[in-house]
């Protein structure tokens, strides 16, 4: 049978006429769009990494003063959450993002030799470094990026340390990190005596206690004990602290902007595809088509422009998290695995993005008068 | 108990007048008129005169200034409204034929019933039964830039002709065709006109076409002459 119309159908033909607009447009909404799944993607990526390494350790408080990269607390609190009795165990760490070549940088932990935290990693090869040495732990992927081995010399901020062990890391976070003893940090970063946070282990919920309700308890009782210091869940402390907090920031500030650009892209193409089909507007209302219909019509349009721009995104931002992932620079913080519901997401935006976009020109198209549209030249 | 039957012409207009630019402009200056079911009738008169807005009232493209314009004795535009008036009673042809560029010509007689027949076969069946009637079954496939003028026009009859309406309104439907294509087109209305029982009205400025019709109506300065 010979070909059947419908409206979109209708709405592709009337897009596909002005193929470089289209086009052009297409790309506007798929830069926005990619911007947001790898940025987006990236940062909630982010912050299951980091989730994941306090739970691969069994970590379920993190006491800190105000904010994770305050690092003014004092290690001496230690002892004093070690007394607690809901407390197991409760570590001192610091961390810190640095440049270990001109091109690769990797977030460097400082935690103690005998931390419990040590044992959720496994060593590839080497052994454990030993506190109050020059000695380091490197990430299988942050080894196989700097091209080092147990046994070589990696030189950090001007000082040699020796790679005494390659490990596996139960997070991206970790594999592509650098751990080394607490002091050795601390003297790195001219930060003696102080340390970013203490990761507390509390010993069993009692029976009959839920963990949830154990775990607010825990809370209180060491902010209690420790006035001024904040004991945060883990969970929480993976989705609060301020490297998530800016990653989640500029992700959302970015991808904002990118969308706002892609929605003007959308707006300017309908806004010129209407005024150049006024006629063609005028011979629909002639037809009997109702003003709504039109809307619809043009509201497919600016639909469709969103849906393929949001598929295209997708791809974009995909690539570039997968590209990103296997670039020594990012490697140690990229993930390249995005969710569904986020690919979802995006294409949901994508096409809310193209529906806000064409309101306007669909309402001005929509409410032409007959015999106005069908004079326009 | 049977129906009462609707005696009332098929359209009827009462002291219509129109007027653009805040009265400035006088269209048309009180016009009356009645139209029975069933009639052949031209609407002739100089450039300006006022007949493609009798039309476009009568059609419901347009509203009037003053007066009103009944269908079978309901008032357009209160009584019945004019998309679905326009949709369903009324078929449209143009000078210019107005026909979508980016749609084949099938697709293109199919955009009436887009939001009328749920059934895109159907559709697509009704469009190509009518284009064939037209003779234009070796044009289905073909854009209207491929066309010949009297071609486009025949594919405008078949997309009029799509909604089944009970009228015809063409605005100079041979204007843009040499003598040979006006012939065919105006034969093609009337045989349409009588076969199918429809009305059909046309606004022409030529002579032999308006002294075709059963029912003439000259106008000139917005006003009905004898």
């Amino acid at each position: 049978m010979a070909s059947q119309l419908s409206y979109a159908g209708f709405a592709w033909k009337n897009l596909w006429r002005r193929r470089l607009r289209t086009l052009l447009t297409l790309g506007g909404i798929a830069m926005a769009i990619g911007a947001f799944v790898a940025l987006v993607g990236f940062s909630r990526a982010f912050e299951h990494e980091w989730l994941r390494m306090y739970e691969g350790a069994g970590t379920d408080l993190a006491v800190v003063e105000k904010s994770f990269l305050n690092t003014s607390l004092d290690e001496s609190v230690g002892a004093k959450l070690r007394a607690l009795p809901v407390v197991a165990e409760a570590r001192p760490m610091i961390f810190n993002l640095m440049d270990l070549t001109p091109e690769v940088n990797a977030l460097v932990f400082g935690w103690q030799a005998d931390s419990y935290e040590l044992n959720s990693i496994k060593l590839a090869s080497g052994r454990r470094f030993r506190d109050g040495q020059p000695e380091i732990l490197l990430g299988d992927i942050l080894a196989e990026n700097l091209k080092k081995s147990a046994g070589d010399t990696l030189e950090i901020q001007g000082t040699p340390f020796t790679v005494v062990g390659i490990y596996h890391g139960g997070s991206a976070l970790e594999a592509g990190a650098v751990i080394m003893p607490l002091d050795q940090l601390q003297q790195l970063s001219a930060l003696q005596g102080k340390v970013a946070a203490f990761h507390v282990r509390l010993r069993p919920a009692p029976a009959g206690e839920a963990q949830e309700q154990y775990i607010k308890r825990a809370q209180a009782q060491i902010e209690a004990a420790l006035p001024g210091l904040h004991a945060v869940p883990a969970a929480e402390r993976a989705a609060n602290n301020q490297l998530v907090v800016l990653a989640h920031a500029v992700a959302w500030g970015t991808s904002s902007i990118a969308l706002i650009v892609g929605i003007l892209g959308i707006v300017n193409t309908m806004a010129m595809s209407v005024f150049e089909r006024t006629r063609e507007i005028g011979i629909l209302r002639a037809l009997g088509w109702k003003s709504g219909r039109i809307m619809l019509l043009i509201e497919i349009e600016a639909a469709t422009l969103g849906l393929i721009g949001g598929l295209l995104g997708i791809g974009v931002g995909w690539g570039s998290l997968r590209l990103l992932s296997t670039m020594p620079q990012t490697a140690s913080i990229v993930s390249a695995s995005v969710s569904p519901l986020h690919l979802l997401e995006a294409l949901g935006i994508a096409i809310l993005a193209g529906l806000l976009a064409g309101l306007i020109p669909a309402w001005r198209g929509a409410h032409l008068s007959p015999v106005e549209a069908l004079r326009h030249d | 108990m049977t129906e009462p039957v609707n005696t009332a012409p098929i359209l009827q207009v009462r002291d219509l007048r129109k007027s653009y630019d805040e009265g400035r402009i006088e269209a048309l200056r009180g016009v009356d008129l009645a139209i029975e079911a069933g009639d052949f009738v031209s609407i002739s008169g100089p450039s300006g005169s006022g007949k493609s807005t009798l039309l476009q009232l009568l059609g419901g493209l347009d509203s009037p200034t003053h007066g009103e314009v009944l269908y079978r004795g309901a008032r357009l535009g209160t009584a019945i409204d004019l998309d679905a008036y326009r949709s369903q009673k009324v078929g449209f042809i143009f000078q210019a034929f107005h026909l979508m560029p980016t749609l084949r010509v099938l697709e293109n007689v199919q955009v009436p019933m887009l939001a009328l027949s749920p059934s895109p076969q159907r559709r697509a069946e009704r469009a190509a039964a009518l284009l064939i009637e037209m003779g234009l079954q070796h044009r289905l496939r073909q854009y209207p830039s491929e066309l010949s003028a009297g071609e486009r026009q025949r594919v405008a009859i078949a997309r009029a002709l799509a909604n089944e309406p009970e009228m015809l309104l063409a605005d100079e439907p041979t204007g843009n065709l040499d003598s040979e294509n006006s012939a065919r087109i105006m034969e093609i209305l009337t045989g349409i006109q009588k076969v199918r029982g429809m009305t059909l009205i046309v606004v022409t400025h030529e002579n032999e076409i308006a002294h075709s019709a059963s029912h003439q109506i000259h106008i000139r300065d917005g006003r009905i002459r004898a």
